[in-house]
C-alpha cells in the first residue's frame, strides 16, 4: 500500500484508526478486506473510491457495524478503533456506537411520516419527550442540512412528498439531529440529479466542520470535489491512501493512476 | 450567478486574483526599470532583476491553483475557458517580468556609460508598453472582451514606436563618433519593450477566448 506521508495530518488527529484488518462475509472463505490500515483525521472528509467489489462499502459498514446485521461476517483479524475505543469489543453497545456513526445510504430512505417526525425520531428513541427542545433540534438539523427554508411551513407534511434530493437532505437532518462524531455516506449522490447532487455536496463542504465525513463514491469527480482525503481500494485491499490533490494529481502506485484515468475498472 | 459549491467559486476567485497579482507586479517591474533608467540609478535596476524571482514563484503558484481546479471541479464551459487562459496569462505575465529583466540589466549597462540623450527616446515607447499591459489586465479583470480588442490595436502604435526608434538609432550608429555599445543597448532595450507589447496581446487574446471562446490568434 502506498500511503502519503503528505496527508495534511498526523496521527493524532484521527478519529478512526484502521489497523490490519480483515473481513470476511462467511468465515473460512476468501477475506472481502484484507489487511488495510488507515487513519481518518476528525473533522475532515474521507473518500473511499474503487470498482465495484473492491471492498470500500463493506469497509464503510464495518465502521458501524452494519455488517453484524450479516450472520455469516466476521472481522478476522486486526481492529478498529473510534475515539479510541476497539469498536469490537465484548462490551461494546452497538446502539451506542450507531449514535455516534451516523450513517447514510444510496437510496434516500425517509420513514414515511412527517417531515418533523423524521428528523425527531432518533432524539425521541433516546427518551427526549420536551417539545421545546425537539422544535429547536429539528429547526437546527434541517437548517444544517440546508432544508429548512424549503420546509419550515409543511413541517407536518409526509417526508415521501418531497423530491429525491431533498429526502437525502432530510436524511442528513435525520442523521445530524443525535449529534454523531461521524456520518458514513454509501454513495448519498447516485440517486440524484445534478443539481441536487452539488447541493448535497456542498452539504457535504459545509457539515465537515461539525462532522467527520467518510465517503463511499463510484463517481470519482465527487471525490475530487468534496473530500480532503482520498483511499482507493481493489480487489479488498487498499493501494493507496493520500491527501485527494496528490491520488488525483500525482497518484503514487500505478494501479491507482490507471484507475482513476479510466485504464482499467 | 454562483456556483452551488462555493468552494469552486472561491478557489475560481482566488485564481483569478493571483493572475491580478501576478500582473500588478509585472507593471510594477517595468516601471521600476524605467525609473531606474531614466535616474540612472543602478540599484534600483538591480531590485528589478532580484525581484523577477517572486513573479516566477506567481507563476507557479497560478499553475497549482488551476491544476487542483481542473482535477477538482473539472469545469466546463466559460469556467474551463476562464482556467486556461488565466494559465496562459500567467505564462504572458513571467516573460513580462523576463522582458523587464532584460531592460533593466541593458539599463545598468547604459547607465555605465557616460549619459545618453538617446534614452529619452525610449521614454514614449515605455509609456506604451506599461499602458498596454495595464489595458490588458484590465480587460482580464473586468472580463471586458471590447477592451481585449483595444489592446491589439493599442500594440501597433507599440511597434511603430519601436520601429521608428531603431531606425534613427541604428542611423545614428552608422554615423559614427557615438557610445555605439550603449546605442545597441539601448535598441535591445526598445525591443524588449517591443515584445512586452506583444505579450500583452497575447494576454488580450486569451481574454477574448475566455468570454467568447472565439480564438483569435493568428488571424
Amino acid at each position: 500500500m502506498t500511503n502519503s506521508t503528505s496527508t495534511g495530518h498526523n496521527a493524532d488527529d484521527s478519529i478512526i484508526s484502521i489497523e490490519d484488518l480483515s473481513f470476511s462475509y462467511d468465515i473460512g472463505k476468501t477475506n472481502t478486506l484484507r489487511n488495510i490500515s488507515l487513519k481518518i483525521p476528525e473533522g475532515r472528509v474521507t473518500s473511499f473510491i474503487g470498482p465495484s467489489g473492491c471492498g470500500k462499502s463493506t469497509l464503510l459498514r464495518c465502521l458501524n457495524r452494519m455488517n453484524d446485521l450479516v450472520e455469516t461476517s466476521r472481522i478476522t483479524g486486526g481492529r478498529i478503533e473510534i475515539l479510541g475505543q476497539d469498536i469490537n469489543a465484548p462490551d461494546v453497545d452497538v446502539i451506542e456506537l450507531r449514535k455516534h456513526v451516523g450513517m447514510l445510504f444510496q437510496k434516500y430512505n425517509p420513514f414515511p411520516k412527517s417531515i418533523y417526525e423524521n428528523v425527531a425520531y432518533g432524539l425521541r428513541v433516546q427518551g427526549v419527550r420536551r417539545m421545546d427542545i425537539l422544535d429547536q433540534a429539528v429547526e437546527e438539523s434541517l437548517r444544517k442540512a440546508a432544508l429548512w427554508l424549503e420546509v419550515k411551513d409543511r413541517l407536518d407534511a409526509s417526508a415521501l412528498e418531497l423530491s429525491g434530493g431533498q429526502q437525502q437532505r432530510l436524511c442528513i437532518a435525520r442523521t445530524i439531529a443525535v449529534k454523531p462524531r461521524i456520518i458514513l455516506m454509501d454513495e448519498p449522490c447516485s440517486a440524484l440529479d445534478p443539481i441536487a447532487t452539488a447541493r448535497i455536496e456542498e452539504l457535504i463542504s459545509e457539515l465537515q466542520d461539525d462532522f467527520t465525513i467518510v465517503i463511499v463514491t463510484h463517481n470519482m469527480q465527487q471525490a475530487a470535489r468534496v473530500s480532503d482525503q482520498t483511499a482507493f481500494f481493489y480487489l479488498g485491499e487498499l493501494v493507496e491512501y493520500a491527501d485527494t490533490t496528490t491520488i488525483f494529481g500525482n497518484p503514487k502506485a500505478k494501479q491507482t493512476e490507471d484507475y482513476i484515468s479510466g485504464r482499467f475498472g | 450567478m454562483p456556483h452551488i459549491l462555493r468552494n469552486y467559486d472561491e478557489d475560481l476567485s482566488a485564481l483569478k486574483d493571483s493572475v491580478v497579482e501576478m500582473g500588478t507586479m509585472a507593471l510594477a517591474a517595468i516601471e521600476k526599470a524605467l525609473k531606474g533608467l531614466a535616474s540612472r540609478d543602478s540599484d534600483l535596476c538591480y531590485d528589478v532583476v532580484e525581484q523577477d524571482e517572486i513573479i516566477d514563484q506567481q507563476e507557479k503558484k497560478i499553475d497549482e491553483l488551476g491544476m487542483a481546479i481542473l482535477l477538482r471541479f473539472n469545469p466546463v464551459a466559460s469556467d474551463l475557458r476562464h482556467v486556461l487562459s488565466s494559465i496562459n496569462i500567467c505564462r504572458s505575465l513571467e516573460r513580462i517580468g523576463d522582458h523587464a529583466v532584460n531592460v533593466a540589466k541593458r539599463a545598468r549597462k547604459v547607465i555605465r556609460s557616460s549619459e545618453l540623450d538617446e534614452t529619452r527616446l525610449l521614454e514614449p515607447l515605455f509609456a506604451e508598453a506599461r499602458k498596454i499591459v495595464s489595458v490588458a489586465l484590465t480587460a482580464y479583470s473586468d472580463v471586458d472582451e471590447a477592451m481585449a480588442h483595444e489592446v491589439i490595436k493599442m500594440d501597433q502604435k507599440v511597434d511603430e514606436i519601436h520601429k521608428s526608434l531603431g531606425k534613427s538609432l541604428s542611423q545614428r550608429i552608422s554615423e559614427g563618433g557615438c557610445d555605439t555599445e550603449a546605442l545597441l543597448n539601448v535598441i535591445f532595450i526598445s525591443r524588449s519593450l517591443e515584445r512586452i507589447g506583444d505579450l500583452a496581446v497575447n494576454i488580450a487574446e486569451d481574454v477574448v477566448f475566455s468570454t467568447s471562446a472565439e480564438d483569435i490568434r493568428h488571424t
